[in-house]
Parts: structure tokens; sequence; C-alpha cells
């Protein structure tokens, strides 16, 4: 008796343990770098992107880190290479390069957002001084963020693309967004990365192109 | 003589009690089978793929020759990982990798219907299982985890056989098949449905 009785502690013991540890795959071990990045768009349905002409991008990306207050400025070989690659996906879909003071239709801003100790939620539009809407012209301006735009919970490493209608200013300057794209997971900070992850956000954006 | 008495009194319901439980095999059996399972409906909606990561176990006590009452639990996984697609959503489009997993681990009672007497070659039966599972819902978006766990309700008739390895043998092989059903609402899926291969052993012991 007292023997089945140890036999049937142990095989229950066995199965609870079983149960829960299981023997299941896991997703993490089983996913490469590039599977495991999200591409995340988003648009303003109301803009005509057929009504734009120009474009003018950053000539530096700014890094937001939660261990300062106020973003940097910096121009690595990375953001040399989201400057390049931005800039050729715009002129792809039609869009012209001009210089920031030939007053362009669409501003192109590039920020790198290192999060990567605490979770904080990322406030679209916190330039930290960097790109106000004084830089395109707009000095006293605010970044009006349509109500389709979503703070996503910030834990890592991320790169967002942001175009600002600059042709139809609003009230008192205040520039509103018209797209932006945001890059999340692992090798998101890797230039090599960078070309088709451009190309990714561009492919899944028909609607932005003035052709 | 008194004590002579209670001796051979003793003795006699002994043999007594022997005669009462000359079974087969005695009543209590411990059994573990591997599982394959098939999502069905909505399950298959969410994950598609067939199920080869799965096990179940249980006590079983026969209460007289035919009809039996247990407990039984098990883990099956159900995995699928969908190649890079868009997603359109109310937050935007997403560009991701998804795989879309779901760890059920059972725990229910059953009761079991054996269509023959314990001392044939083949034994086929009837079960059902009812009881509560747990449902462990994780969907990735590349490496981004929604995950929910909760207890559903779970049902679960079945047929089986089972063939000992001798007449009296307290040692048989067990095959059988299962549907499972659940009313678990969760994403895709609108409830919990799958069909479950079993096969293995099953020992009665004393």
């Amino acid at each position: 008796m007292k023997r089945t009785i140890y036999l049937l502690s142990s095989i229950a013991a066995f199965a609870a343990m079983m149960s829960f540890s299981g023997c299941s795959k896991d997703p993490l071990k089983d996913m490469t770098p590039e599977e495991s990045r999200i591409y995340i768009t988003n648009h303003d349905t109301q803009a005509n992107f057929k009504s734009y002409a120009t474009f003018s991008i950053v000539d530096s990306v700014a890094v937001l880190s939660n261990r300062s207050d106020t973003s940097k400025k910096a121009l690595t070989d990375y953001d040399k290479q989201l400057i390049a690659s931005v800039t050729a996906a715009m002129q792809a879909r039609g869009y012209t390069l001009v210089n920031k003071n030939a007053k362009p239709d669409l501003g192109v801003a590039l920020t790198r957002i290192d999060n990567s100790f605490t979770n904080i939620s990322w406030n679209p539009g916190y330039w930290g001084g960097i790109w106000d809407p004084g830089y395109w012209g707009y000095p006293g301006g605010g970044w009006y963020w349509p109500s389709y735009y979503v703070v996503y919970q910030v834990s890592e490493r991320q790169t967002a693309i942001d175009l600002f209608d600059l042709k139809n200013p609003g009230p008192n300057n205040q520039i509103t967004a018209v797209w932006n794209a945001l890059w999340r997971g692992t090798g998101v900070w890797t230039t090599s990365n960078v070309s088709s992850m451009v190309q990714a956000s561009f492919d899944q954006s028909p609607y932005l192109t003035n052709k | 003589m008194k004590k002579i008495k209670y001796w051979m009194l003793m003795f006699a319901s002994c043999f007594a009690a022997q005669a009462v439980s000359a079974q087969v095999r005695p009543p209590l059996s411990f059994d573990i089978n591997y599982s394959v399972a098939s999502p069905l409906s909505s399950l298959k909606d969410y994950s598609n793929k067939t199920s080869f990561r799965g096990w179940s176990a249980g006590l079983q006590y026969m209460l007289n020759d035919q009809l039996s009452v247990g407990l039984r639990t098990g883990f099956q996984d159900f995995y699928e990982k969908v190649p890079r697609a868009v997603y359109p959503d109310k937050l935007g489009d997403v560009s991701a990798v998804q795989t879309r997993t779901l760890r059920v681990v059972p725990i229910q009672a059953t009761v079991g219907w054996a269509f023959t007497k314990p001392d044939k070659a083949i034994i086929p039966y009837a079960n059902v299982g009812v009881g509560v599972a747990n449902m462990d819902y994780e969907k990735y978006w590349g490496q981004f985890v929604e995950s929910d766990n909760s207890w559903q309700f779970l049902v679960t008739p079945e047929i089986g056989i089972n063939v000992p390895f001798g007449k009296a043998s307290p040692l048989m092989f067990n095959a059988n098949v299962r549907y499972n059903y659940s009313p678990y609402k969760m994403g895709d899926i609108t409830n919990y449905q799958s069909l479950q291969y079993s096969a293995g052993l099953k020992f009665h012991i004393n």
C-alpha cells in the first residue's frame, strides 16, 4: 500500500511538472533578427500625398534617450545611411529633394530612440528643441499629431521617420504630421539593415506617392 | 477457543474478500500516452499546423468490470509561424512575422465504459472527460508578444482500445481518439476544438 502511494505521488508529481514545464517550442529561439522586427506605419487619411511636390530632409538624426532630458543630434554611419535611403525612397515616389530654405512641401525628420534601460512612453513630437517647427521655418509653431497616432511603450531601441506637411500649416504655425514609420526589434540600429527596413516601410505605404 | 474462532472468522472473511475481488487485474491503473492533435474550426484559422508536441497521463479506477472513473491531465502545444505580412490595424499597418501559439493543459475527471469484459484480448471503450484546461495564449509580432493565460471549461469525449499484453497482464497498450471542446474566446479563436490521437501504455497497479 505504501509502495503504491509512493508510486502514485511520484507519478502525480511527474505529471504536474511535465504539464507546466511542458515540451513546447520557444518562439524567441526560433526566429532570426529579421523575423524579430516589426515595422509600423501610420498616415493621416485626410492628407493628399499627390499634392506635395518637394521635400527636405534633416541633415543629422535626433537621438532620444531616457538617460537625458534633451535629445542630441548625431551623424554616425548608420545615420548617414538612413538619410541616404529615405531620400532615395522619397525620390523614387516622385518627390523632389530641395534645401529646407526653398520652402519644401514636406519635411522629413529622423529619430533614433534609445530606452534600453526602462519602460517609458514615447511622446510623439518630443524633439527636445532640436527639430522644433522653427527649424522648418515656422517659429513658435507646434507639432500636431492626428488622433490616429498611438503612443507605444518603449523599452528598447527604435527608429522613427516622420513626414510633416509644411505646405499647409495650421493656425498658429501648427505643423501636421502626415506619415510615420516606426521600427522595433533586434537589429533596428544596424546599418546594413537600413535599406531593407526603409524599403519595407515604403512598400507598405502605397499611398505615399505623388505619381 | 474464542481466539481460534476469531482467527477462523478472519481467515474465512479473507477468502470471501478474495472471491469478491477475483478480478483479472487490479482496479487501479495509470496511463501515459503520446498525443498528436489537429486544430479544428477557428483554432485552425489561428494556428493551422498539427501539433506533434503533446502527451496525456491519468489514473483510472475500475468500479466493476466495465465502469471506471478517473482523473487526467496532459499537455498540447499548438505552434505556427506565419511568414512576414502586413496587418492593417486601427493602430496603423504593422509588418510582422507572427508566431501564433497556444499551450493547453487539461485537468479533467473521467468516466469510462469498457465494451467487453476484462479478460478479452482487445477491450474497446468509450470515455468522457469533463473539467478545465489552462489556456496559455501567446501571439508574437516579431519578438513582441500579446499574451493571456486563463482557465476554461473543457469537455472531451473519447473512444479507444486497450490491448493487454497477455490474458491477465496488468500492462496494456492503449490507443484512442478524443474530440476536445472548450468555449474559449481569445483574439481570432472563437472556440477551442481539436481532434487528438494518442497511443501509449496503461499499467494496472496494486
